[in-house]
């Protein structure tokens, strides 16, 4: 069954010098356990692709929709990790943490709790009572993710997480993820990322949207179905990344014939 | 699976290998030091200086044959007595401000239609000098209630008025720029109503408010010493200044240095006991986060507050000038269509005469309005009156004068110090908490001692141009710090490494880099010139000793002093003078100098 579902979206701003056209024609779908990557050049809609499907925002053409319900309000079965990380700068990391909690009218002792418990999946033992400024880049982060999954939403909506972070960090949270969505104790079913960095999405996704340049359309699905743990250096994943990458740079102009939804060939 | 989850229990040995199993250790995820230790740091330059103030007083006084310390020991309970009934208006003045502030902010951030009336007219306001009101003030509330109640409430008004603009625009701007993402991630989780008030509104508002108090007490004492002088008028109401004014007309000096000490220890306490913690906690609510694997080294909360309140009111200039403009100038926008074949410079001209036409017309609307509605209820005016009223536009002119001399003393003082106490790290560790606590002392208290001291030395006019320096020189000199100060590092490195020095460096890199800051700092010090100017230019300090130049200031102060004598139409008609002036020169030079700086001198 879709867990979420797009549906013809089209998104146009409006500017000074009339509308301006975002994406065109966006349709895809996300499955129960799914891992799904965005990728595309900066400007392309991604984030906006992702406030789209939460409701922050709403398409101006086309639908989308969540476990077949119409997405028309802000839907608190997806929680967002920010690029930014987002922490509010006068919330301990706790308080950051029971944020969406308290949003959702949970008594203070359950709050407790669960915050104890998403606070320790995430590897902030004994930052509970810390401030964000006093936190790296990384442990920052973490604090965004555990605020995400506090709430245990059905999917995940991450915006570039770790592109605020040096490489070190990025790459160990990325396991730590990857081991997240696995679990199947742990929220979240699924896993939407946005992203510009294509190794990224390769090593963690199932299937790679590929968007072009504004107004951005799907390029290419591609399902990426190497065995994990992913080898970076192996061949197959060198291929793959190589694919996106001329994908991209090609732009609309090799794929323009076939720019609606269009699933390449397995690659494993 | 789907819908309602319940929270499972979970081993931890199954949630925590998470972290356990990642490949590369965490190395880089170091905890930064506490930027906030619980203790507070007492700033010892500042400490030293509220010493060294009354006991240089003290020093001075002793010369003065007629001086005992049992005399002045003797005056201390009448003064601690005065100063809390002091205390007691500044705080029911600041709670009121407060209110004020949090509502109409609010509601001018959160409704649009709201915001395009209410923001202009608090421009308007805050660019009119307070003092000017007073008189109006005090004559309202005087006579609706002489005794008691009437003057304590108009000296709370006015000291509300010297309060609370910049606090109101503090916390308007600060609900306009909240990040967006902590926006959007409030918006995510759904946060609405009272807890988002909670989580995200007001903690929002918090640090600009507390930086915005300081500067509001700093300005409500300066003005908290005319205000009861002012309403002292008639039957003497008890504080600190008229405390102050009355030892001062009395010649007495053990009196008055009595109360100078004990002015000095109370806003020492405030500044140790409630600021400085408060300055403290309100780091909290800053956004600007250490950029990770960094510790930035944060301001303390105590050195750098004055400069950050300085940027703040910065700030505020900022919204008026180039968010919203004021209905006049949107009346004189309609003068200059676009689109017609004029160059941009000619527009800019016609604009600007348009607009000069329109603010002398309202001028001379006002001010024959007030004629005419006085010589109905009143009878006529006293030739004597009428006589003054001519002089006006050379009182006005005078005024402008003594402004621009008193300005470009404040800038020969202000540029060098913010530059030295900018660059030299040694030099801003002990000179600026100094400078803070010199500027945090009302110099209305010690308006007196100029005027019986020094008059005799550098004359009337050199007094009235010193009194003005020092309710100007404050706004310059943080606006200035803070402007060099923000000038971004490798914008000077690059400079240095292609070799510029001396001079150059100074003209392409100093001066640009402050130059916004240079104009915000001269917006708000001829603000502050002008509140001051209906003080400095005529002051009666009792016993025969009064100071009076022609100016209009000056005019409005023999209004009111002979109010009784048909002197309210000169009062009012020199307020509306000074008014229109300030909105004329407001409008003709300080915004558009700005709005250039702006677009020419940003870093983005």
């Amino acid at each position: 069954m879709a867990l979420i579902r797009v549906e013809h979206v089209d998104k146009s701003f409006a500017s000074r010098h009339g509308s301006i056209s975002i994406m065109q024609d966006i349709s895809f779908e996300v499955k129960d356990s799914d891992f799904v990557a965005i990728v595309g050049p900066s400007g392309c809609g991604k984030s906006t692709l992702l406030r789209l499907i939460q409701g922050l925002d709403h398409p101006t053409a086309g639908t989308i929709s969540f476990r077949d319900r119409k997405v028309d309000t802000v839907c608190s079965q997806m929680a967002m990790v920010f690029q930014s990380f987002a922490l509010y700068p006068w919330l301990t990391v706790a308080q950051n943490v029971s944020f969406g909690l308290e949003a959702l009218g949970w008594e203070s002792g359950r709050i407790g709790s669960q915050v104890e418990r998403y606070i320790s999946v995430t590897g902030l033992d004994g930052f509970q009572e810390a401030y964000p400024r006093e936190l790296s880049g990384g442990m920052r982060q973490r604090v965004g993710l555990a605020r995400a999954l506090a709430v245990e939403p059905a999917v995940l909506l991450m915006d570039e997480p770790f592109s605020a972070l040096d490489p070190l960090t990025a790459e160990s949270l990325r396991e730590e993820v990857l081991q997240l969505w696995r679990d199947p104790q742990l929220p979240p079913d699924a896993v939407l990322l946005v992203s510009h960095n294509i190794e990224e999405a390769i090593q963690l996704a199932d299937r790679v949207i590929v968007l072009s340049r504004r107004p951005g359309h799907i390029l290419a699905q591609v399902e990426v179905d190497l065995p994990r743990p992913r080898d970076r250096k192996s061949a197959a994943f060198y291929d793959l990344t190589d694919r996106v990458y001329s994908l991209i740079t090609e732009g609309g102009s090799a794929i323009a014939s076939g720019h609606s939804s269009e699933s390449a060939p397995s690659a494993g | 699976m789907l819908g309602g989850r319940t929270i499972r229990p979970i081993a931890r040995g199954n949630s925590t290998p998470a972290t356990a199993q990642s490949a590369p250790p965490v190395t880089s995820e170091k905890v930064l030091p506490s930027a906030h230790p619980a203790t507070l740091r007492w700033s010892r330059p500042a400490t030293f200086l509220y010493l060294a103030v009354p006991a240089s007083i003290g020093a001075l006084a002793v010369s003065d044959p007629g001086f005992s310390a049992a005399g002045l020991a003797s005056y201390l309970p009448t003064a601690t007595v005065d100063v809390s009934f002091s205390f007691l208006r500044m705080s029911a003045a600041y709670l009121l401000s407060l209110a004020f502030a949090l509502s109409y902010g609010y509601y001018a951030a959160a409704h649009r239609t709201g915001e395009r009336v209410m923001i202009p007219i608090l421009d308007i306001l805050q660019s009119v000098p307070i003092l000017g009101f007073f008189p109006v003030v005090v004559l309202v509330l005087y006579n609706l209630q002489p005794s008691g109640f009437g003057p304590n409430l108009a000296s709370v008004i006015l000291i509300f008025t010297s309060m609370s603009w910049n606090m109101v625009f503090g916390v308007y701007e600060s609900l306009k720029t909240v990040p967006s993402d902590l926006r959007e991630a409030a918006d995510t989780f759904g946060l609405r109503g009272w807890l988002r008030f909670r989580r995200l509104l007001f903690p929002s508002t918090v640090n600009r408010l507390v930086y915005n108090s300081v500067l509001s007490w700093t300005g409500g004492w300066f003005f908290l010493v005319e205000a009861e002088i002012f309403t002292t008028n008639g039957a003497a109401l008890p504080g600190i200044g008229s405390f102050l004014s009355f030892a001062a007309s009395g010649h007495n000096s053990e009196q008055f240095i009595a109360g100078l000490i004990v002015l000095v220890i109370v806003i020492a306490l405030l500044d140790f006991l409630l600021w400085r913690p408060l300055g403290h906690w309100a780091e909290r609510f800053r956004y600007d986060q250490a950029p990770s694997g960094e510790g930035e080294a944060l301001p303390s909360g105590t050195s750098g507050r004055f400069r950050r309140a300085a940027s703040y009111v910065t700030r505020g200039v900022r919204t008026g000038v180039t968010r919203l403009s004021t209905p006049l100038v949107q009346l004189a926008a309609i003068t200059v269509r676009p689109g017609r074949r004029t160059s941009a410079r000619r527009q800019a001209f016609i604009y600007h005469l348009s607009l000069g036409t329109i603010l002398v017309l309202v001028w001379l609307m006002l001010i024959a309005i007030v004629v005419a509605v006085y010589t109905v209820f009143s009878g006529t005016i006293t030739p004597p009156v009428r006589a003054q009223m001519l002089t006006l536009p050379l009182a006005v002119g005078f005024s402008i004068g003594r402004l621009v001399i008193a300005y470009i003393i404040c800038l020969a003082i202000a540029l060098p110090l913010a530059i030295v106490l900018a660059r030299g790290p040694r030099a801003r560790r002990v000179g600026l908490p100094i400078v803070e606590v010199v500027a945090s002392f009302p110099a209305t208290a010690l308006f007196p001692v100029i005027i019986f001291e020094l008059v005799p030395y550098i004359s009337q006019e050199g007094a009235a141009i010193l009194m003005l320096l020092t309710g100007m020189i404050w706004y310059l000199f943080f606006n200035l710090l803070s402007g060099i100060r923000s000038i971004p590092p490798d914008l000077e490195e690059a400079a240095r490494s292609f070799g510029l020095k001396g001079r150059k460096l100074l003209r392409r890199v100093l001066v640009p880099g402050v130059f916004t800051a240079l104009i915000t700092g001269s917006i708000t010090a001829f603000g502050g010139g002008w509140n001051t100017l209906i003080v400095a230019e005529y002051l009666n300090v009792g016993s025969g000793q009064s100071l009076s130049v022609l100016g209009v200031g000056q005019l409005i102060d023999i209004g009111y002093a002979e109010s009784a004598s048909g002197g309210y139409p000169l009062m009012v008609g020199a307020l509306f003078a000074l008014i229109a002036t300030v909105i004329t020169i407001n409008e003709l030079i300080w915004k558009p100098l700005y709005r250039r700086a702006v677009e020419r001198y940003r870093y983005d």
